[in-house]
């Protein structure tokens, strides 16, 4: 049952990429599309509209397989994403994201479906050559409740400009707290974007695939 | 008298092709990324009297091609990169073709 509970925190943590990879806000009027596969345990689709800057809502579905075992569970969700202070400096950006949702989960392992919330924030600081977030994002249901707090830092080997290909190198750090898992996970992260378009794919220290492609329109 | 007429018709045409600016020039503070700069040129494409939109992230900088006898002012500028989440610090008006303000962008000068 730990192991599962560990497996499922793993999955969910990676669960949660719009708010742990990029901003949950894209710009105003937009809307994000986004499909993420995460270690052989997790398929994500998601997709906001943001109709001002400030806020975007919208909702997804994820589905976790465990690996080990037959055990699965299924969460569609709704969720408000708020951007609660930006800083617009000469040549860098930093914001501070809140956000909150609601949804239905099923899973083999209980009967029917079960009310799940969710509530997070996120913490950034962008220029053009360097990136840094950090971001706390709670789930919790009548059977499970967790927390996990994601650190990345970020690096352009170069420059891009608007129309240009962006290439970032990140290392992810993860921490999962309220004793269901132990340690920190690690992951080093190639992100690529170029216009609306957004490929990212990477490793996890345990030498698990973790990919995730978005799009902005 | 007829020579007198034609000048004075050509003045008055390159008074009024020279009363409102081709291109506007914004510095624009927060332009971080390609997100940045794809939510600013949605905002401004939307503007009636806005005929095209270069957005330079090296410089800083956001630049409209106003249509022939049109004109954005200050404050619509300003509130259009507002609601777009970002900071307008300083704004320029100038006779120069958005394809040439592309061009010397291109070759990083501002």
């Amino acid at each position: 049952m730990i192991r599962w509970s560990q497996r499922l925190v793993g999955a969910l943590a990676l669960a949660t990429p719009i708010c742990a990879l990029a901003k949950p806000i894209a710009f105003a009027d937009g809307t994000t599309v986004m499909a993420e596969y995460g270690a052989g345990t997790m398929k994500e689709i998601q997709i906001f509209y943001a109709p001002e800057y400030n806020y975007s809502v919208g909702g997804g579905r994820v589905e976790l397989d465990s690996d080990e075992t037959p055990k699965s569970l299924s969460i569609t969700y709704a969720r408000l994403n708020y951007l609660l202070h930006r800083w617009n400096l000469e040549s860098a950006q930093a914001n501070i994201f809140v956000w909150g949702g609601a949804g239905s989960a099923t899973g083999n392992t209980f009967r029917g479906a079960e009310f799940a919330g969710n509530a997070g924030a996120q913490a950034d600081f962008e220029t053009r050559r360097v990136y840094a977030s950090l971001e706390t994002d709670w789930q919790g249901a009548s059977d499970f409740s967790h927390r996990i707090d994601t650190l990345q830092l970020g690096l352009a080997p170069y420059q891009h400009d608007y129309n240009g290909l962006a290439t970032w190198f990140v290392v992810q750090a993860r921490d999962y707290t309220g004793g269901l898992h132990r340690g920190t996970e690690w992951a080093a992260l190639l992100r690529l974007f170029k216009g609306g378009t957004w490929v990212e794919a990477g490793v996890t220290n345990d030498g698990k695939i973790q990919a995730m492609t978005m799009f902005n329109f | 008298m007829k020579k007198l007429i034609h000048i004075a018709a050509a003045l008055a045409v390159l008074v009024a092709s020279s009363a409102t600016a081709a291109t506007i020039e914004m510095n624009v503070n927060g332009l971080v990324c390609a997100f940045c700069a794809q939510g600013i040129e949605k905002k401004l494409r939307k503007l009636p009297a806005t005929a095209d939109v270069v957005v330079s992230l090296e410089q800083r900088l956001v630049a409209v091609a106003l249509k022939d006898g049109q004109d954005i002012s200050d404050a619509d500028l300003r509130k259009a990169l507002t609601d777009a989440g970002y900071k307008v610090i300083g704004i320029q008006r100038t006779d120069e073709p958005i394809d040439a303000v592309r061009g010397r962008l291109k070759q990083g000068k501002r």
